[in-house]
């Protein structure tokens, strides 16, 4: 505990400097601008402003990645309440009755709730990580590869079992990415692999080239067909802080979702989505008069808001203790890691403490910002809302053009992006969703290193995943996740979460 | 081709979608196994560099198989047309922003690097013509201030290394 205590100090100390503090301050901010835009989610605007962190020390590109990432998914919910549209899975949930108050007028205390629900969610998530931190560094470096293995599989296996739309395409997805992650010179015995002996693709593909086509421009090609409803709540937005009676009304809601979206979001698969859904049907069964909910229930959105907060903050545990990440969102920041220079795992608490714990403690500073900037500013992100589409997306492709380009100073990237822009179209022409491919992509290399090395100890048997209890026992899981998501009966109740 | 017909109860693709997007995971496995034919698949005891790309080629092939099945046996959704207008101007728009930014040549055609001055109005008036409800005079004052504004951040306030306007102002 003590140590918990110290460390947290030196994180502190590290986050308060005052360039550290206006980096997370920057992030927050951009991060919330960019992510309030309808249509543009939480990886599009990770990976869209990528590119403004490359000049920064690895600490304060992280620092600031971390705060465009919260503000992504605040601007979401923020999207969410105002327009009924909602950026990412995650925040489905909040449109429900969150959209419904806005009708009523009270867009301000929705907004105002999801604010203060996020900030509770935040801060408990902060120690969370804070304590499970050591302990399960500690115990990543009891993992051998095997177990690495197993676990990647495990987290792939729930990956598919979340994603949306049908299982067997989700599977199919994360097969593209880790095929995709073969492509490039074999880092044992330096041949080529799969690279149409082009010369740029030796490197294999640039992780920043694949996101920003698939999410940036194939999503862009993607909003361009479907005709734009945006229902924008006209009127006013109404006081914005809650009064005595709602604080009441959604404490015990806050303080539910934050306890369930926390433990969901450790999950090394994408846990975190289940979280809003969970606190809503938590909250909607708990409630006296369940009627009330889809008609501006404040509980309605305070559960969801804080489980999903939680839930984004604490899929960091097994991304900065593992080295694993956990969703889509997370395989980017992996990415932003990587260009940095930093390979995320358990050697970051060890060899670089003061970037893992002041990135943890930047976390909490990083949502008491997003209290402070966001509501008063919320005049702001309705006029924003107001732009429309035909100016949005030439900025966002302006924007892409400019960031991929300045990741290696190579044209050819830009026309490669435009590519695998084709190319996620493509996939959504065929009722594929991409995002368990940024995964499988991300995991990709690091799940062959694994592999290959777990079988040049155990002499070449594959009896050594399932002779080792830990990885054994990781498989059994992933097994069980993906039998049980097959089962016809599972797989139509996972239908109507996913509609609902 | 006799199982597009329309034939009742028979066999028949009652999703086109699927039926699609397993032809294109059989597609990708078989291009796969193609590219990689050269490359060993080494023993368990020490995989080679072929073992990967081909087991993960056949996996993709036969998750491929089993949706052509599902296809017929169960009923979805139609395949959507494409919007080309969309794909060509939008993506046409950044190809051309890679094409101009530093110069490029190719064969007897060369253009000299021309900078994100040229670059930057280019990739949204392009782009921005792909959108059904475009206002062309608000896109040219748009293209303008997103290019002055880009130089400003990326150049000036984040201090990357973009070629604003070589053969003008020499930076």
């Amino acid at each position: 505990m003590g140590d918990m205590f110290s460390n947290l100090s030196l994180g502190f100390s590290v986050a308060l400097s005052l360039k550290n503090l206006a980096l997370c301050f920057t992030g927050c901010f951009v991060g919330t601008l960019i992510g309030v835009l309808p249509g543009v989610g939480p990886i599009a605007t990770i990976a869209m402003l990528l590119p403004i962190t490359f000049g920064l020390d690895p600490v304060g590109a992280l620092i600031m990645l971390a705060g465009i990432y919260y503000g992504a998914q605040y601007g979401g919910s923020t999207t969410a309440i105002l327009v009924n549209i909602p950026g990412e899975a995650t925040s489905v949930v909040t449109t429900l009755d969150g959209h419904q108050m806005a009708k009523q007028g009270r867009a301000g205390v929705a907004l105002g709730t999801a604010a203060i629900g996020s900030f509770i969610a935040g801060c408990a998530a902060t120690l969370l990580i804070a304590a499970l931190g050591a302990p399960l560094t500690k115990l990543a470096l009891l993992f051998g590869p095997a177990e690495y293995f197993a676990l990647m599989v495990m987290g792939l296996a729930f990956a598919v079992v979340l994603a949306r739309g049908s299982v067997l395409k989700a599977l199919a997805m994360i097969m593209v990415g880790l095929l995709l992650s073969t492509v490039g010179t074999d880092l044992e015995t330096g041949q080529e692999r799969l690279t149409f002996g082009f010369q740029p693709l030796a490197d294999g593909i640039d992780f920043a080239v694949l996101a920003m086509g698939m999410f940036g421009f194939a999503e862009v090609l993607r909003n361009l067909e479907s005709p734009e409803t945006r229902d924008v709540v006209k009127g006013t937005i109404g006081r914005l802080l809650p009064g005595k009676e709602e604080l009441r009304q959604m404490m015990p809601p806050i303080l539910r979702g934050t306890a369930v979206g926390s433990i969901l979001g450790i999950l090394p698969g994408n846990g975190a989505v289940l979280g809003p859904f969970a606190s809503y049907t938590m909250e909607k069964k708990l409630a006296k008069d369940p009627s009330r909910f889809g008609r501006g229930a404040i509980e309605g959105v305070a559960g969801p808001e804080a489980a999903n907060n939680a839930g984004a903050q604490t899929a960091f545990i097994p991304l900065l203790t593992l080295g694993i990440p956990p969703n889509a969102v997370m395989a980017l920041m992996v990415g932003a890691m990587t260009i940095h220079g930093i390979i995320p795992g358990p050697q970051v608490m060890t060899k670089n403490p003061d970037l893992f714990w002041g990135m943890i403690a930047s976390m909490w500073i990083g949502n008491l910002m997003l209290l402070i900037i966001n509501l008063p500013l919320v005049g702001l992100w309705v006029k924003l809302l107001k732009v429309p589409y035909r100016l949005m997306y030439p900025a966002i492709l302006i924007f892409c053009c400019i960031g991929i380009y300045s990741i290696n100073n190579q044209p050819m990237d830009v026309a490669f992006t435009a590519l695998f822009g084709l190319f996620g179209y493509l996939l959504i022409k065929l009722g594929f969703e991409p995002a368990p491919l940024l995964l499988g992509f991300v995991l990709g290399k690091l799940m062959e290193e694994k592999l290959r090395q777990a079988l040049i100890i155990s002499r070449g048997s594959f009896m050594t995943f399932v002779e080792r209890p830990i990885s054994a026992g990781l498989l059994v899981v992933a097994v069980i996740v993906l039998v049980i998501a097959v089962l016809p009966a599972m797989s139509k109740k996972r239908d109507e979460v996913f509609t609902e | 081709m006799s199982q597009m017909s329309d034939g009742g109860g028979g066999l028949r693709i009652r999703s086109p979608q699927d039926m699609g997007a397993g032809i294109f995971m059989i597609v990708l496995g078989v291009a796969a196994l193609i590219l990689g034919s050269n490359l060993s698949m080494g023993t368990l005891r020490s995989i080679g560099p072929g073992m990967l790309p081909k087991s993960l080629a056949v996996i993709c092939m036969a998750i491929g198989l089993l949706l052509c099945v599902n296809s017929l046996r169960f009923g979805g959704p139609a395949l959507e047309s494409w919007s080309w207008k969309g794909i060509l101007l939008v993506l046409g728009g950044a190809c051309l922003f890679g094409l101009v930014i530093r110069g490029f040549q190719i064969g007897p055609i060369s253009v000299p690097s021309l900078g994100l001055v040229a670059a930057g109005p280019l990739v949204v008036l392009v782009s921005g013509m792909a959108a059904d409800d475009r206002k062309v005079r608000q896109l040219f004052i748009f293209a303008a201030v997103m290019t002055i504004g880009c130089a400003l951040l990326f150049k000036y306030a984040l201090g990357l290394p973009i070629p604003l306007a070589p053969w003008l102002l020499g930076i």
